[in-house]
């Protein structure tokens, strides 16, 4: 209990003191889970908007195929963008493996599942007359899909910020593919792991604290807008 | 004749649910459709207002045959307009609700906000224009409805079931606003209805639909109140 407690308050200490090595390592992680999510909310909010909204052979079957991808493991992913980008893959001559990029890859494919799959229950949720009232009214297919998609807005931001709280704390994908390389690929989670491994506890203790003010944060922006949508 | 039909069929799956052999529909005129619960009426003002297809037969649409496709269709959504039975306002205030056919036609800015104003005025709702259109009673939102539908100075107004949920006292406002702006502005009107008496004042001629056939669709005498 006093190991906690001490490490407690020098990773206090470590936090005001503004360590450059703990910015950096929280700008790393910010940096690569923003342009991840940035990429998966791209792709998934037109996806899920054009799942939700067409009519199509397969589309149950698609819907149960995204919401089995919600589960998939982080290591799954690592070891499957691995063997794309690794020396001996087909994308190995672009060197990808071991930098940011390499992350980005495997996070977007993990939430991109998330940012589809809560697009598509964001935009089911709106009522069919927005659709009718928007056409009658001399919308064409281009305006009518803008209303619709306003409609949801709060639902999609939510969508959004439940990927940027996922791959923010995940550790798989950035340890198997961005290798934890210091000042470079070395994110808040694959920090926390090696400190562990190294027995050092007050490094990690920071970032644990700072991880869990985002989530928080992340948290109490989510509910907000899940509750803008339920008015 | 705006609108005549001819061997207009709707199924759903093999249920025909509106057969019509004949219908036509003049210019200027206020239709009551009258029928009973699940007759047709809303599907009847569906595919009045090219807004669901039928599954057989022909329109003429100011004499000119009617192409089902979806552009042709979305240009002929420009001069006729449907209010639903309970019509929903988009997320946003009173004044952008109205505002949105006038946007989508790219009327200059402010030419948009005085025939907003005009309109607004003319439904009594001039006051509510920066209320949240969520926010608003059942008579209220009627009301936004049709100013939204009216702004785009529409040829034909489809109401389906306009004053079923209202009190009568916006029941009497939004049927004199009906009846106003067929007067002055020559929209021809067709809204469905249970209530008798709202036809005797305010239609000049009265469709009967059960289970999607019309029963009467001979013109009747206009009687004032
Ligand atoms: N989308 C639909 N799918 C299947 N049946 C429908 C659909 N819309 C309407 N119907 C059926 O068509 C019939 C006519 O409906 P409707 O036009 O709404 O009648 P009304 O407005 O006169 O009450 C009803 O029996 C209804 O169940
Ligand atoms: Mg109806």
């Amino acid at each position: 209990m006093e190991l906690l407690t001490d490490s407690f308050i020098s990773a206090i200490l470590l936090i005001a003191s503004l360590d450059p090595e703990v910015f950096s390592i929280v700008w790393v992680s910010l940096k690569v889970s923003g342009i991840s999510t940035l990429i998966a909310s791209l792709m998934g909010a037109p996806l899920g908007f054009l799942i939700a909204y067409g009519s199509f052979k397969g589309k149950r079957i698609l819907i149960v195929c995204l919401n089995t991808m919600l589960a998939l493991p982080t290591v799954v992913i690592g070891l499957f963008v691995y063997s794309f980008i690794s020396r001996r893959g087909i994308f190995g001559p672009f060197d990808l493996l071991y930098t940011q990029k390499a992350i980005i890859i495997g996070q977007v494919i993990l939430i991109l599942p998330i940012v589809t799959t809560l697009t598509i229950a964001a935009i089911s949720r709106i009522d069919e007359r927005y659709r009718k009232t928007a056409m009658t009214l001399g919308a064409n297919r281009w305006q009518t899909a803008c209303v619709i998609f306003r409609e949801a807005r709060f639902g999609i931001v939510a969508a959004v910020i439940a990927a940027f709280g996922r791959v923010i704390a995940e550790v798989g994908i950035s340890m198997m593919l961005g290798g934890n390389a210091r000042g470079f690929t070395r994110t808040m989670t694959t920090a926390m792991a090696l400190e562990y491994d190294k027995g050092e506890f007050i490094l990690a203790v920071a970032l644990g604290i700072i991880l869990l003010v985002l989530s928080f944060g992340i948290n109490l922006i989510f509910h907000f807008f899940q509750g803008r949508t339920r008015t | 004749m705006l609108y005549a039909l001819s061997k207009i069929t709707r199924k759903y799956g093999s249920r025909t649910v509106l057969d019509i052999p004949l219908m036509e529909i003049e210019k200027g005129a206020i239709y009551a459709l009258l029928g009973p619960n699940g007759a047709g009426k809303t599907t009847l003002l569906n595919i009045l207002g090219f807004l669901e297809v039928p599954t057989t037969g022909d329109i003429l649409y100011s004499s000119k045959p009617v192409n089902f496709s979806e552009s042709s269709l979305q240009n002929l959504r420009k001069e006729v307009v449907m209010i639903d039975q309970h019509p929903i306002l988009f997320t946003s205030t009173v004044y952008k609700n109205v505002e949105f056919g006038l946007k989508i036609r790219r009327v200059p800015q402010k030419k948009r906000g005085i025939i907003i104003e005009e309109t607004l005025d003319l439904v009594g709702m001039r006051d509510f224009e920066q209320a949240q259109a969520h926010r608003l009673s059942g008579g209220e939102t009627q009301r936004v409805a049709l100013a939204r539908a009216l702004v785009v100075s529409p040829e034909v107004l489809l109401c389906d079931e306009p004053t079923s949920n209202l009190d009568v006292e916006n029941q009497a406002a939004i049927i004199n606003t009906l009846k106003q702006i067929n007067e002055q502005r020559k929209i021809t009107i067709m809204f469905t209805t249970h209530y008798m008496y709202q036809v005797s004042s305010l239609a000049h001629h009265t469709f009967f639909l059960d289970h999607g056939k019309l029963t009467t669709a001979q013109a009747e005498p206009f009687c004032q109140g």
